[in-house]
């Protein structure tokens, strides 16, 4: 007799031998060249780096499935292991070992765990991690040293406009992150898109609309090696083909594969020209995951029997209006923001000459604040040669904006106010008028324009800064760190010496153009 | 005219088991439990009651209705009860259960040559319907209707489907092989009635034979300028019907309608076959091909199967079961539309193709490696109706019937198995997705059924 234990199940009964292990495994191969590249020109500490990131992420996979009481055997599934693989080759060598432990636990408890385990984040957990990490750490996050001395990466150097070795950048031996070697990525990646494992339509459109939008708005048009240095940086290149392919965080269709690739390319060209963060790459992609829900929702591709062929070819299909063609969402997410703008715009355009009466007033106060003693201010005349450009070489970027002479009733000459603006402030232009008196001692100074960070460079306008200036006669000022001694020494704010630097800067300049022009005539 | 549709998958095909062995004829000994329900429609009416004898071919249940057809009888004997058996879907329903005498004696009529010139286009549907002839490829939709449409002169395509994309089977290579004429002969009687058609034997190009000996005795027909054979890509699914539209007609047609409102008629060469023996020798459909295949059976093999034979008698007729194996499955049919047996003891029917027997059970390796879905879009790749499968089955998750149904279009789901053999993370998707149809189905016939 024939046994009669048999299964039964609905069909299929038969299934491809590829499994999430195995697609997770192809994608782990596939970094294995960035990551023994990486490892070989950065050594041991990047290989810790690697490690600890990825066993801090597979142990937190297992112990977070213990607590939820899921299958502690699913953090062998290959996913933990390759967030945490991701998340070191996206950090700098010489980052502090906390770093990867902290980032790869956050990666996984708090952006994959909490939202359900694999398939259910809606970030990809490696770049949420990572930006975790930028924001809390930024110094260890950003600092890239070689040989124990901070050097500045190769795409730093490319927004400062200086050049760059693209050959070692292709290669891997520039001063970037672990997994930085394009030439191993491009390898990999290209492999995985060989197999159908990541989709063209998203790496192949990010690097698309990314090198378009830097070519058109980079500056310096199409030039290739301009072109190739800032594909070869940032990341770019891992972002595309390992990180914004993460098919959880990506969208179903291709159609909006290509769209959401184009958003993620553009974003990260926008940042990357006009932004000033080096990071571009992790925050685009991020942004891109978000909007996937919204793609998914309204990028459905059609059944082939309802394309738009296939409806023309059986006739007596109904049409499409207009509003069933553009989801109403959509139009409504338009006018808002179309009305927002122009509302914008328009409120800018009617208080721009308010803003300038404002501004002009507000340098006069400050120099009546600076020169208490005048009643009545005249320009120097010689201002009008320098002003709008940067000011002597030894100040940085300075620019005198304006020099004043105060008179008092009887009409004589009771001291200058010079006004000073210094792009090198931490946020921004710090712009501040300089009272000089006849004999070249500094009445005071007075911030025009400070927005420095709270708690630390906005320090600068308080009394235990500013004042230090008052009564100073000397011809340049020195900045020093832990108390001055001398009266031509002026004591750094703590933890904003960027700041301090940029204040001393401009008040150098204002005595300068003193003793230089208004002295010196 | 293309060689295949958009999608599909490559399972293993596995067709080496069988392929080359011939159709054989299987006369069983035993006693014969015909099902008088058999394919798609209202079971047929036993016209014959406990004690009557009965022979080869003669008609024991009537088609009750628009859709529903004939039984014949596949041996001649004594009917020895009209009761409910276990049948081969594993529920029970009501048999004609026939003593088989041993003599296979045919009943008056059967087997006589009719001249072909003198039957008029109704003439052939009668005896189509007659022979209660249903869709041999699986569904059993009866052929009559098929052939009847309401405007013939818009067939421009009657497709031969020889395609036998389903892993394992190789009862129609054999057929193709062995009955070439019969099916062009089947082929020209469609074609009468059909004044505008054109007719295509669509042959996967894993059968080299099959494409050879069909192309060899189409060279030797008069109708040789209205038929050809295609050699199709192998490819799964693409011996379903809209396939083949899709790829020889280049149409999609949404569930809502059917192959006939888009010019095509997809018929089975089993089908086909079937309608010749029935038109010009008044043989109604009481026998089939089947193969007999997978790793756990000693003798993989194709048979030309009468109706009613216990599954069972089969595959001892194969030899069996292999030494030291361990039978996991019985399929009734293939690997990825069949469905699995609950026994062995169950009679075969007319949409019977294949029983394969497989030593392990993939289902039972795969259902270990589930996780969440990955959304890596495999699914949606492969569908050959272009839906997307894992949107799909996350609007059932939610219980979103409407998204389901209006958003994703559910319902034009073929229960073909691509999604959910390519699946990585091995989500029973087909599975959720036949289910759901179901659910949909019933809830709209409860809602006429209301009105």
């Amino acid at each position: 007799m024939i046994n009669t234990a048999l299964n039964i199940s609905s069909g299929p009964h038969v299934r491809d031998r590829w499994s999430t292990k195995f697609i997770m495994g192809c994608v782990l191969l596939a970094l294995l060249p960035a990551t023994v590249v990486g490892v070989a020109v950065y050594g041991t500490h990047a290989l810790l780096i690697v490690l600890l990131s990825v066993g801090t992420a597979v142990l937190s996979e297992f112990l977070f499935n213990l607590l939820v009481h899921k299958d502690p055997k699913g953090c062998l599934d290959g996913s933990a292991a390759l967030t945490g693989l991701l998340l070191a080759l996206s950090m700098s060598p010489s980052t502090p070992l906390y770093a990867p432990v902290l980032g790869s636990l956050f990666a996984i408890v708090v952006v994959k765990g909490c939202f359900g385990g694999l398939g259910k984040n809606f970030l990809n957990p490696a770049l949420a991690a990572r930006c975790f990490l930028l924001i809390s750490f930024t110094n260890s996050m950003t600092t890239f040293k070689v040989d124990a001395v901070s050097t500045a990466t190769p795409v730093a150097e490319l927004l400062a406009g200086r050049a760059v070795n693209i050959t070692s950048m292709f290669m891997g031996t520039s001063n970037a992150v672990i997994g930085s070697s394009i030439l191993a990525l491009l390898a990999g990646g290209l492999i995985l898109w060989a197999l159908d494992i990541i989709h063209g339509e998203i790496c192949f459109s990010v690097l698309g609309a990314f090198t378009l939008f830097v070519g058109l708005f980079g500056g310096q048009g199409f030039d290739p090696a301009f072109l190739a240095a800032n594909i070869c940086g940032g990341g770019i290149v891992m972002g595309a083909f390992f990180m914004a392919t993460d098919y959880v965080t990506s969208p179903v269709s291709r159609k909006g594969q290509l769209l959401y690739g184009i958003v993620i390319g553009v974003l990260a060209g926008l940042f990357r020209v006009y932004g000033s963060s080096a990071d571009s790459v992790s925050y685009s992609i991020l942004i891109g995951n978000l909007l996937t829900p919204m793609i998914d929702m309204y990028v459905v591709p059609k059944p082939f029997a309802y394309s738009k062929k296939e409806l023309a070819k059986q006739s007596g299909a109904p049409k499409k209006t207009l509003k069933e063609l553009v989801p109403r969402p959509v139009l409504v997410i338009i006018v808002i923001t179309l009305i927002a703008g122009l509302a914008l715009g328009g409120a800018y355009k009617m208080t721009e000459e308010t803003i300038a009466i404002q501004k002009e007033k507000k340098a006069w106060a400050s120099y009546q604040t600076v020169v208490p003693e005048a009643v009545e201010f005249k320009q120097v005349e010689a201002v009008a040669e320098i002003a709008g450009q940067t000011y002597g070489t030894s100040f940085g970027r300075v620019t005198i904006n304006q020099a004043v002479e105060g008179l008092d009733a009887s009409g004589n000459t009771v001291g200058y106010a010079i006004e000073v603006t210094s792009a090198e402030g931490y946020e921004g232009n710090i712009t501040l008028s300089v009272g000089i008196s006849v004999d070249g001692t500094i009445n005071s100074i007075s911030f025009t324009e400070l927005n420095e960070t709270p708690g630390k460079g906005m320090f600068a306008a308080e009394p235990d800064f500013k004042d230090q200036f008052n009564g100073v006669n000397a011809t340049s000022l020195k900045l020093v760190k832990g108390g001055s001694s001398a009266d031509n020494e002026i004591d750094s704010i703590s933890g904003a010496t960027i700041t301090s630097e940029a204040v001393v800067n401009a008040v150098n300049a204002a005595l300068d153009f003193f003793y230089n022009t208004i002295k010196g005539e | 005219m293309r060689v295949t549709f958009r999608g599909g998958v490559h399972p293993k095909g596995f067709k080496e088991l069988s392929r080359r062995v011939p159709l054989q004829k299987f006369d069983a000994k035993g006693e014969f439990a015909i099902p008088i329900s058999q394919g798609i429609g209202k079971p047929a009416k036993p016209v014959v009651s406990k004690g009557d004898s009965v022979l080869v071919g003669q008609i024991i249940a009537e088609a009750d209705g628009f859709v529903s057809s004939n039984v014949a009888s596949s041996c001649s004997g004594t009917v020895k009860a009209i009761e409910k058996r276990r049948t081969i879907s594993g529920l029970s329903a009501e048999c004609v259960v026939i003593e088989n005498d041993g003599l296979y004696t045919p009943v008056d009529g059967m087997g006589k040559k009719n001249n072909l010139e003198e039957l008029s286009n109704a003439d052939i549907i009668e005896k189509v319907k007659y022979a209660g002839i249903i869709g041999l490829g699986g569904a059993g939709f009866p052929t009559y209707l098929k052939l009847s449409p309401k405007n013939p002169e818009a067939i421009k395509y009657i497709i031969a489907n020889g395609a036998e994309c389903e892993p394992y089977i190789t009862c129609n290579d054999q057929l193709m092989q062995s009955e070439s004429d019969g099916i062009l002969e089947g082929m020209e009687i469609i074609l009468r009635l059909f004044p505008n058609a054109e007719g295509v034997v669509a042959i996967e190009d894993n059968k080299p034979e099959a494409i050879e000996s069909m192309k060899k005795a189409l060279e030797k027909r008069p109708s040789k300028a209205k038929i050809s054979v295609l050699p199709m890509k192998t490819k799964y699914p693409q011996g379903g019907e809209r396939s083949l539209i899709a790829a020889i007609a280049e149409v999609n047609y949404p569930i809502t309608k059917l192959p006939a409102d888009v010019g095509c008629i997809v018929q089975n060469v089993g089908t086909i076959y079937a309608i010749w023996r029935a038109v010009e020798y008044n043989e109604p459909l009481f026998r089939h091909v089947l193969t007999v295949t997978g790793d756990a059976v000693k003798n993989p093999g194709n048979f030309i199967v009468p109706d009613g034979v216990l599954v069972s008698e089969l595959v001892e007729a194969c030899g069996g079961i292999k030494e030291g194996v361990t039978l996991r499955k019985a399929l009734a049919g293939g690997p990825m539309m069949g469905f699995a047996m609950t026994s062995l003891d169950v009679p075969v029917v007319k949409t019977t193709n294949a029983v394969t027997l497989l030593a392990e059970d993939e289902v039972e390796k795969a259902e270990k490696q589930l996780t969440n879905c990955l959304h890596c879009g495999r699914c949606t790749t492969v569908c050959p109706q272009g839906l997307v499968p894992q949107l799909m089955a996350d609007a059932v998750h939610v219980g979103d019937l409407e998204r389901y149904e209006y958003k994703l279009y559910g319902l034009e789901c073929i229960s073909c198995g691509s999604c959910t053999y390519v699946c990585p993370a091995k989500r029973p998707l087909t599975q959720i997705f036949k289910q759901t149809k179901a659910e949909i189905m019933a809830a709209k016939r409860a809602k006429a059924g209301a009105k």
